[in-house]
């Protein structure tokens, strides 16, 4: 697993869990790695545990990605002004950052292989499946754009599984060449 | 971890692919497979030419590899900024919409149908 690393708005990565341990994190550090949908705080990733020293104040709330790049900037503290002895363990609400949701995955490229690769029309529909995630994304209709997405995946994986098993079939064919 | 075998997997196949396509000429060779929609309906299919196309394309014939399929050659630039933005969709969400957008889709779209039609027409 490869994680990305935003550290008092310093962003680094990808590195490792080996490349983790070498860095000199705290409890203020922000992390990403593919399959998340937004920056989460270290202490939020039970499999980071005890590799970051906690920070002496109190975490400040916000998200590196809206507050560019500064995760403690300014930002109201929680002032219990006790220092956070326990890393936080598990799923804090009111610390989610409410980023708007990225595009669900539209599939273009394989649209396009399939459609060019495989020589079949259902390609283009794959095409016409893509299109149409963008365009319930941009209407803000995410749910729409998600199925949308999934039936442009099956239309992509269908044609390719076509594309294989017609190929028998065409070369039984004989005549054009 | 997993990703990163899927990769290196695909380069792996990508590599071999590269070679076979390499070394022999599907113009000549009977051992590549052809149209599957050319010989069941006589038309040509969007993709026709493809594999000579990417052996006249290894062989840095450009021109030759547009003659055989200009579809695949303007396609290949599309489809590496596709995966670029598809790679970092989570990341970069503008960029992905970017390459993603409806004007761009249409585009493509609307290539590949005059493609269809004018290469059976004109016998491109």
């Amino acid at each position: 697993m490869q994680y990305w690393i935003n550290h008092n708005g310093v962003q680094s990565g990808p590195v490792d869990i080996e490349g983790l341990k070498k860095m000199a994190l705290t409890s203020r550090a922000y992390v990403w790695h593919e399959g998340l949908t937004d920056w989460v705080k270290i202490t939020q990733l039970p499999e980071l545990q005890g590799l970051y020293e906690m920070a002496a104040e109190p975490i400040a709330q916000g998200q590196p990605m809206a507050t560019e790049a500064q995760p403690t900037s300014g930002t109201s503290t929680v002032t219990t002004g006790q220092p956070v002895q326990q890393p936080v363990q598990g799923y804090d609400p009111v610390q989610q950052p409410a980023a708007p949701e990225p595009c669900p995955p539209t599939n273009l490229v394989w649209a396009i292989i399939s459609t060019i690769l495989c020589c079949l029309p259902t390609g283009i529909v794959a095409i016409i499946y893509a299109l149409k995630v963008t365009n319930k994304y941009r209407e803000g209709d995410i749910e729409g754009a998600k199925r949308a997405s999934e039936t442009g995946a099956w239309w992509c994986i269908a044609t390719i599984i076509l594309g294989i098993l017609f190929l028998p079939i065409a070369m039984l064919v004989s005549g054009v060449s | 971890m997993r990703r990163s075998l899927i990769v290196v997997l695909a380069i792996a196949v990508l590599l071999v692919a590269g070679f076979i396509y390499y070394a022999l000429d599907p113009a000549s060779s009977s051992a590549f497979p052809s149209c599957t929609f050319l010989k069941l309906t006589g038309y040509k299919c969007p993709g026709c030419g493809s594999q000579r196309a990417i052996h006249a394309l290894l062989h840095g014939d450009v021109a030759g590899a547009f003659r055989y399929n200009a579809l695949l050659i303007i396609a290949i630039p599309w489809i590496a900024l596709c995966l670029y933005a598809e790679r970092w969709r989570v990341r970069k969400p503008r960029l992905y919409e970017r390459v993603n957008a409806p004007l761009l889709i249409w585009l493509f779209l609307a290539m590949v149908l005059l493609w269809w039609l004018l290469r059976n027409i004109f016998n491109w």
